[in-house]
């Protein structure tokens, strides 16, 4: 995948660059807890993240910054996208895109 | 299923704890949720994101603070202390398994069990170094898995190569 400037911070993510990246996707359309995201990430993506690989992937979003949890009385914390997650989001679908119109264009001219 | 959290470090599960265990709550048990969760564990004994965040949060923001966090993150530098000590443990290690090597020697005289452990100690004493000058800051149960993974894996390998050299 080409990597742009503006989105290293999904680099070093390993085996969880794919969760983070449903999770930053979920959370751009409102704050959610951990069981909401599960749910939504199944809804539009068709898989259902365990809970150590969806709070491996918090874990490591959180900790760089790009998503923050949100004060709760409940004990299910609900999360949101910072400003810096949305831009790391912005810049990786967009990479995403390039590679997807490029691959649609060969397969169109082929 | 909630008692799969004490898999997990102490300062994780003060942070995450109760939530994740609301997640579990909400799913249906089962073994590949079990493999998930434990691998989830296994992964916050050897990458700590709690201890960086909580450090991250304590330094300016500044491009050099976030490079030295990351690098404390995959690996914190041993001062000089650290070394000392590792020092110690590897001469400590190195004496007693001379002696406990004279002593089996004595015992079951060349048997591939004890050649083997001849050989897997060279290793090994270098990894109860490396284990002590940097895993220090790691939680204990981290320690004690990575060490005892480590000297099982060599001793295993040794002993394989010595029972195959002894058939030969």
């Amino acid at each position: 995948m080409r990597k742009t400037k503006e989105d290293p911070e999904l680099d070093d993510f390993g085996r969880f660059s794919e969760p983070a990246l449903l999770i930053l996707i979920s959370l751009a359309e409102e704050p959610k807890h951990g069981y909401s995201m599960t749910e939504d990430i199944e809804m539009i993506a068709g898989v259902r993240l365990g809970p150590g690989t969806l709070y491996g992937a918090i874990a490591r979003l959180e900790s760089r910054g790009l998503i923050e949890p949100l004060k709760s009385e409940d004990r299910r914390n609900p999360y949101r996208l910072t400003g810096l997650g949305e831009r790391a989001l912005r810049a990786r679908l967009d990479s995403m895109m390039t590679v997807v119109r490029a691959g649609q264009r060969r397969l169109a001219s082929a | 299923m909630k008692w799969l959290l004490w898999l997990y470090p102490a300062q994780w599960r003060k942070r995450y704890g109760e939530e994740f265990a609301a997640v579990l709550a909400d799913q249906p048990a089962s073994l590949g949720m079990a493999f998930d969760v434990f691998s989830g564990a296994i992964d916050a004994h050897l990458h700590p994101q709690i201890y960086y965040s909580q450090s991250k949060s304590n330094e300016g923001d500044t491009m050099t603070n976030e490079m030295l966090q990351r690098c404390a993150v995959g690996g914190p530098k041993p001062s000089k202390r650290d070394k000392d000590v590792a020092s110690m443990f590897m001469i400590g290690s190195a004496l007693v398994m001379a002696l406990a090597y004279l002593v089996l020697t004595k015992i079951y005289r060349t048997r591939p069990a004890v050649e083997a452990f001849g050989y897997a100690s060279f290793p090994v004493i270098s990894l109860i170094y490396t284990q002590t000058a940097y895993l220090r800051k790691r939680p204990v149960v981290t320690q004690i898995l990575v060490a005892a993974a480590g000297i099982a894996a060599m001793y295993l390998f040794f002993f394989g190569v010595c029972v195959i050299a002894s058939k030969l």
